[in-house]
């Protein structure tokens, strides 16, 4: 669903990420993980064809995010750090707005939105204007926004973030179900994080970025066999870290 | 081009849910209302003195399209000036402050179905002001007998200036994130548009014999004064058309590329 072929991004002469390559299959749940800076914002904004890569390209569902980027747009759902809602409008005329934007059909709008709207908890809450919302409700639209046109890939850039433990449970029983069902339903999901345990909870592949290069791809089941993933996380980083002074010394 | 009415009609609800448009359509419609009223005080005044003065063959010239309608067009022009630019600062720039580009870079639209979009919400706003001076101008026929086509002319030139205010005013907005820096941007670059009449005619005057040497020629060129005043008086010419045309088209090629540079960085 997802291919990254040698992905780079500089800012002038900031290496933000380094020749990342990785494939992601249908239904996967891939986390990733890596410090705050370590580029998997980045990552994703080129995936979803908000920022041009400066070297390598991506296929999203067998479109490649360049020459085809508006059947590879059409095909992803992306929930960024900051969810994009206009204040001023009410949950149900954005989520429409929204699916309108993404190309769905101007008969099944209806639909879209009352799926979306029931997927994500916002029956409550969809005739109010976005602005009165608190920030859990604001997150469930912006997830809501992500996949009201039901693409078959998601990219949740920290979908958690800030949000209550009650509230992070909900977001994570969503995406697991996302990703669940019957085999052509079901999604692929790509969130990043720098919490563990979110990795540990819903996801069952782990990408490791540091300083804008993969530095570990594996199964969850591969990886925490008899260490804890935080132990791995630190080795890992830190190791990085290591060889890289080490190069340059 | 099937989301630009999406676009355009989500930005025209929201100017309708923010106090922004409430804001200048009641400064619009005072401001224009006054000096419609003014106007009408004026015109009566200025026929009082002819009369008494025994002006006969200047009573038989004055009449409601030159004397009263075109000085009032002629003010509403400058109101437009700084009204358009609070209508149109927030286009792009609220975009960018909301962090709501992301959603419109990552949908499957093209550039210039958004940047149109926020054109034609902005264009809608612009034709509703002029509605406000056509009603105005509608009530001069009730009491008395001004030339339905010149009239038309001075109103659709307004249109011609206020479509193109808009055009800038949208370029403004696509180069911040701060909707306060995109209303003076706008501001400055409509009033510099306005004074190249000026500069033009104090450069035709300084000129030997009054030819006028290249630079105030192209000043002049550029400037809407002249043109403006042409289809007010009744004229529509296609090469005031067409200028007003470029005049557009180039500021929203301008808007289309600085909306495009996002993507650059």
């Amino acid at each position: 669903m997802i291919e990254a072929r040698g992905l780079s991004k500089r800012y002038g002469d900031l290496l933000a990420v380094a020749d990342v390559s990785f494939q992601v299959g249908r239904g996967e749940v891939v986390g990733f993980l890596g410090p705050n800076g370590a580029g998997k914002t980045t990552i994703m904004r080129i995936l979803t064809g908000f920022l041009p890569a400066s070297d390598g390209t991506a296929l999203i569902a067998g479109h490649d995010i360049f020459d085809d980027g508006i059947a590879a747009r059409r095909s992803v759902g992306y929930l960024p750090e900051t969810p994009p809602l206009y204040p001023e409008m009410d949950v149900a005329s954005y989520l429409r707005y929204v699916a309108r934007l993404k190309d769905v059909p101007r008969a099944r709008l209806r639909d879209a939105v009352d799926r979306a709207v029931e997927r994500c908890g916002l029956r409550d809450v969809h005739r109010r204007v976005i602005g009165t919302l608190s920030k859990g409700y604001r997150q469930r639209v912006g997830l809501a926004q992500a996949i009201v046109h039901d693409p078959p890939v998601l990219i949740l850039d920290e979908p958690t973030v800030g949000l209550d433990p009650i509230q992070i449970r909900e977001i994570r029983g969503l995406i697991a179900e996302l990703a669940s069902g019957v085999e052509e339903e079901r999604q692929t999901v790509v969130l990043s994080t720098h919490i563990l345990a979110e990795v540990e909870a819903i996801c069952r592949r782990v990408i490791l970025i540091h300083g804008g290069r993969k530095v570990l791809d594996a199964s969850l089941a591969e990886l925490t066999q008899g260490e804890r993933l935080e132990d791995v996380f630190t080795r890992v980083t830190l190791g990085a870290d290591r060889a890289a002074l080490g190069g340059e010394a | 081009m099937r989301h630009l009415f999406a676009i355009a009609g989500r930005e025209l609800r929201s100017l309708f849910v923010s106090p922004v448009a409430y804001v200048v359509l009641t400064l619009f419609s005072v401001i224009s209302g006054f000096l419609f009223f003014t106007s009408v005080l004026a015109f009566d005044a200025q026929i009082v003195e002819v009369q008494q003065l025994q002006m006969f063959d200047y009573l038989a010239r004055i009449n409601l399209n030159d004397h009263l309608l075109g000085p009032f067009y002629s003010v509403i022009w400058v109101v437009m000036l700084f009204l358009i630019p609070g209508v149109t600062m927030g286009l792009f720039a609220n975009e960018k402050a909301q962090g709501t580009q992301e959603l419109l870079f990552t949908s499957p639209i093209g550039i210039w179905e958004l940047v149109l979009g926020k054109y034609l919400a902005a264009a809608a706003f612009v034709a509703i002001l002029i509605g406000i001076v056509a009603l105005q101008t509608g009530m001069l026929f009730l009491y008395g007998d001004p030339e339905p086509w010149k009239t038309l002319a001075g109103l659709f030139g307004l249109l011609l200036v206020g479509l193109a205010y808009a055009a800038i005013g949208a370029f403004a907005s696509s180069v911040t994130r701060n909707q306060l820096i995109a209303f003076f941007l706008a501001l400055v670059l409509l009033f510099i548009l306005w004074l190249l009449s000026i500069v033009a005619d104090l450069g035709a005057a300084g000129g030997a014999m009054g030819s006028e040497s290249g630079a105030s020629s192209l000043m002049r060129w550029l400037s809407s004064a002249d043109r403006f005043e042409q289809l007010v008086k009744g004229l529509v010419d296609t090469r005031d058309l067409a200028y007003f045309g470029f005049l557009i088209a180039t500021f929203l090629a301008l808007t289309k590329t600085a909306v495009e540079s996002v993507r650059w960085r």
